[in-house]
C-alpha cells in the first residue's frame, strides 16, 4: 500500500469538482483529484455518436429494480476525466425562485437551505467565467439575473419552424440559454453548429470542464489522476472527521491518500456508494448517515420526445444538440392535482442518425425495406422538441447497496426510483401539449416516444435539518465538518431545467466558503 | 497492415480500426473489410454470427454487408468500459456476450416454434413477424432477455453499422462535419 498526503482530495474530475479543485488550488491548496475513469483529452472527442458511448459509464454494473423505469444510469453518467460534462449539450437555464421553496410554499417537496437571491452571484459569476449565451429579455420566465456574456444561438430552419408553431398554440419561445460561444471568448473558439455536441467537443466552444475549470486548475497546480478508484472514505474513530480517501490504481494496488479535507464529486450514484461504503464511529452506520437519508429522495426529469415530418427542409443537421428555443411558461407549479410542478420545451435539436436520441430510434417500429426510405426523409425533414418535466424528492426513491461487490470487495450501488405521481403527471400534459404544437408548427405527422430519464439528482440531499438531511447549504456533510459533496445529489428539488449550471454555481458557492474558512475547516 | 507493436497498436486505434485475424496475422480493418476478408471471428461462434447477420439485415438491410457481426464479435472483446455497444446505453449487464448469446438462442427458438426453422431460414414476412412479437413485449414461450429489450439492442446494431458511420451519414445526404475524423469507418 502507498500513501500519499495532501491538503484537498477531490474524487471525480466532472463538473462539481473541477470548479472545486480551480478555486481551490488557486487558493494556494495543494489538490489532487481522483477520477476512476480514464485521461481525457479534447483529441479523444471523436465526431461520432458510436465512439461517443466510451465517454459514459459501464461498469461497475448498476442494476436498478424497477428497469422499466430506468433512470438512464449509464447514458446520463460520464467516465473519465471531465465526467459527464464532457458529453453533456451545454444548455443552462437557471432555477427559479419557486424551486428552492417547494415545502413551504407549496406543501410539497423539500426546501432548500438556501434561496434564489444567495445563489444568484454564483450563477451571474459563473456564467461571466465560462461565456453563456442567451437573450435574457426574450426569457419572460428568467429569474432576476445578469444579461449573458453571448449574443443567443442563431435559428436554423427547424427552430424557426418550431417557433412559429410554439407561438401559435399560445407559448413563448425565446433562445435557448446555452454554455457554448456564439462569438470567440476568453481564448476559446465560436460554435460551428455541427450538432456533435454528445461525442464531446473539441473545439472547446462547448463549456466542458476540460477547457474551463479544469484548465484552471492543471494551471494553478492542481493534480488530476485518472484511473484511481475510490472505494472509501477514510475517518476518525468517531466518524466526525474525515483523514482521507482509499483508492485502487489501474493495477490493482490499494492506496490510501491523507487529506485536510475531503470533497466527493464523483455523480449522484458513485457519491451514495462511497459514503455508504464508508464506516462511521458507530455500529452499523455509515458516513455522515446520522439522517438516515444517504440515497434517500433520487429524482430524474421525466422527459419526452416529439417528433414531427415536415413537407420543407428542417436542416437538422445544424445547430447543437440541445436545440435552439427554450419554452418556460409552465413554471408556477399550477400543474393540477397529480400534476404538480414545472415542465419546460426545447426545440429544434440537431441531430444524428443512429444512437439513442438520433433519427432511427425516433420510430423503432419501422424494420426492414421502409427503414431506408424513412431514414432519407428524416434526415432533411424531421424535427424534435423535448420536455423536461419536474420530478419529486420521494424518501423511497434512493440509491442501496447491493449484495454483489465489485473486484476490491465493496459493495455495488442499486437504483431503486420510480418516478413520482406528480413527475409522470406533468409527462402525460407535456406529451399531450407536444403533439398540439408539432401540429400548430405544420407537421404533416407527429409522434412523440415513450417516457426517457435525464438528469439525475438527489441522494445526498442539502437542508437545514440534519435529521432529514446530508449535508448544509454549502454542501458540507452535517455529520463531518472537513467533508463535502457537490453535483446534483444535492439538490433537494430538481425543478424542470438542465442542471448542469446549477451544479456549477453550488460548487462553487461551497468552494468559495471552503476557501473562507479554511483554518476552522481544517484545524 | 500487421500489428507487431505498441506504437502501431497506438496508430491504428488512432484512426479507428479494429483489430481482426486474417490467415494468422493480426490487422487492421473496418468490420465491413473484415467481413469480406473472412477475418476470424473472437468470440461468436459461427452460426451466431449468421444468425446475427440476418437478424441485424431484417431490421436495416445493409447491415450484413456493413459487418454487423464482425462489429460485435470485435466489441465482445473489449473491456465493458471500452465498449462502443449500444448495450450499454441500455444497461445490460457485463459481460456483454452473455446477452447476445442469449438473445441469439431466444431469437432462434422463437423462430423454431413458430415456423419450424431458424431465424436464418425464414422469409422477409416471417421474420417481420417475430420481430413485431418482441417489439410488443416477451412472446408467449420468450426464454431470454426481455424481448423488448433484445429488439432495441439488435436494431441499434444494425442501424449504427448501416447509418453511424462517416459514409452512412453521407448516404442520407447530410454533411458529416466532423471536428475529429472517426475511427476510419466507425
Amino acid at each position: 500500500m502507498a500513501t500519499t498526503e495532501t491538503d484537498v482530495a477531490i474524487v471525480g474530475a466532472g463538473a462539481a469538482g473541477s470548479v472545486f479543485a480551480a478555486l481551490l488550488a488557486e487558493a494556494g491548496k495543494r489538490v489532487q483529484i481522483l477520477e476512476t475513469g480514464p485521461a481525457r483529452e479534447l483529441d479523444d472527442l471523436y465526431s461520432s455518436q458510436i465512439w461517443a458511448r466510451k465517454l459514459k459509464w459501464a461498469e461497475p454494473h448498476v442494476p436498478e429494480i424497477n428497469p422499466q423505469d430506468s433512470l438512464s444510469f449509464n447514458f446520463n453518467a460520464g467516465r473519465g476525466v471531465g465526467g459527464a460534462a464532457v458529453h453533456h449539450y451545454g444548455v443552462w437555464p437557471r432555477f427559479h425562485e419557486n424551486d428552492f421553496k417547494e415545502r413551504s410554499e407549496f406543501g410539497k417537496g423539500l426546501d432548500w437551505p438556501l434561496e434564489y437571491a444567495d445563489l444568484r452571484p454564483w450563477y451571474d459569476r459563473v456564467q461571466k467565467e465560462v461565456g453563456v449565451a442567451g437573450d435574457a429579455e426574450q426569457e419572460i420566465w428568467r429569474p432576476p439575473g445578469d444579461p449573458y456574456p453571448l449574443p443567443p444561438v442563431p435559428r436554423f430552419a427547424q427552430g424557426e419552424m418550431l417557433a412559429a408553431g410554439f407561438e401559435k398554440a399560445g407559448l413563448n419561445v425565446a433562445p435557448v440559454p446555452v454554455a457554448i460561444l456564439t462569438r470567440p471568448y476568453n481564448g476559446r473558439p465560436a460554435c460551428i453548429w455541427d450538432g456533435w455536441c454528445d461525442a464531446g467537443c473539441p473545439t472547446g466552444a462547448l463549456a466542458n470542464p476540460l477547457v474551463v475549470y479544469l484548465a484552471r486548475a492543471r494551471k494553478a497546480g492542481a493534480t488530476i489522476q485518472a484511473d484511481s478508484h475510490v472505494t472509501r472514505v477514510l475517518s476518525n474513530p468517531k466518524g466526525d472527521r474525515v483523514t482521507g480517501v482509499e483508492y485502487f490504481d489501474a493495477q490493482g494496488e490499494r492506496h490510501e491518500l491523507h487529506a485536510k479535507l475531503v470533497v466527493l464529486t464523483a455523480f449522484t450514484i458513485e457519491n451514495v456508494r462511497i459514503l455508504l461504503n464508508s464506516a462511521a464511529g458507530k455500529k452499523d452506520q455509515a458516513l455522515a448517515n446520522s439522517s438516515g437519508r444517504v440515497g434517500a429522495y433520487l429524482m430524474s426529469h421525466a422527459g419526452v420526445i416529439h417528433s414531427g415530418l415536415f413537407d420543407d427542409d428542417t436542416q437538422n443537421h445544424l445547430g447543437i444538440s440541445g436545440g435552439q428555443i427554450i419554452n418556460q411558461d409552465h413554471f408556477d407549479k399550477t400543474g393540477g392535482d397529480g400534476a404538480f410542478g414545472s415542465r419546460q420545451w426545447i426545440g429544434g435539436l440537431a441531430l444524428k442518425p443512429n444512437d439513442l436520441l438520433g433519427i432511427a430510434m425516433s420510430r423503432v417500429d419501422i424494420i426492414g425495406p421502409e427503414l431506408e426510405p424513412f431514414m432519407q426523409n428524416a434526415a432533411k425533414k424531421l424535427a424534435q422538441i423535448v420536455a423536461i418535466t419536474e420530478d419529486q424528492p420521494v424518501e423511497q426513491n434512493r440509491v442501496e447497496l447491493a449484495d454483489d461487490k465489485d473486484a476490491y470487495g465493496y459493495r455495488l450501488a442499486r437504483i431503486r426510483y420510480k418516478t413520482s405521481p406528480d413527475g409522470m403527471g406533468l409527462w402525460q400534459q407535456a406529451a399531450t401539449e407536444g403533439l398540439e404544437i408539432m401540429k400548430a408548427a405544420g407537421a404533416t405527422e407527429a409522434w412523440h416516444g415513450p417516457k426517457v430519464s435525464q438528469h439525475i439528482m438527489g441522494g445526498t440531499v442539502m437542508g437545514d435539518d440534519p435529521e432529514r438531511s446530508v449535508a448544509n447549504s454549502y454542501g458540507q456533510a452535517h455529520d463531518v465538518g472537513n467533508l463535502f459533496l457537490g453535483g446534483g445529489g444535492l439538490f433537494p428539488t430538481s425543478s424542470a431545467v438542465n442542471s448542469t449550471f446549477t451544479i456549477h454555481a453550488v460548487a462553487m458557492r461551497s468552494a468559495d466558503y471552503v476557501v473562507k474558512n479554511w483554518s476552522a475547516l481544517t484545524d | 497492415m500487421p500489428v507487431s507493436d505498441r506504437r502501431s497498436f497506438l496508430r491504428g486505434a488512432g484512426l479507428g480500426l479494429l483489430g481482426f485475424t486474417v490467415a494468422g496475422a493480426r490487422v487492421w480493418l473496418t468490420p465491413r473489410e473484415a467481413r469480406a476478408a473472412d477475418a476470424e471471428l473472437q468470440t461468436l461462434k459461427p452460426d451466431e454470427a449468421v444468425s446475427l447477420e440476418t437478424i441485424g439485415e431484417a431490421f436495416a438491410p445493409g447491415a450484413t454487408e456493413a459487418g454487423i457481426a464482425w462489429f460485435v464479435d470485435q466489441q465482445l472483446g473489449v473491456a465493458p468500459n471500452d465498449s462502443l455497444l449500444m448495450a450499454r446505453y441500455f444497461n445490460v449487464p457485463p459481460p456483454y456476450t452473455d446477452f447476445y448469446r442469449a438473445s441469439l438462442d431466444a431469437i432462434n427458438a422463437l423462430s423454431q416454434a413458430r415456423h419450424d426453422q431458424v431465424f436464418a431460414e425464414l422469409d422477409r414476412d416471417a421474420a417481420t413477424g417475430l420481430m413485431r412479437e418482441m417489439l410488443a413485449g416477451d412472446p408467449e414461450g420468450w426464454q431470454g432477455p426481455p424481448a423488448l429489450l433484445v429488439y432495441l439492442v439488435l436494431r441499434n446494431d444494425a442501424v449504427d453499422v448501416v447509418y453511424g458511420t462517416p459514409e452512412g451519414i453521407e448516404s442520407l445526404g447530410v454533411p458529416l462535419m466532423a471536428h475529429i475524423e472517426p475511427p476510419s469507418k466507425w
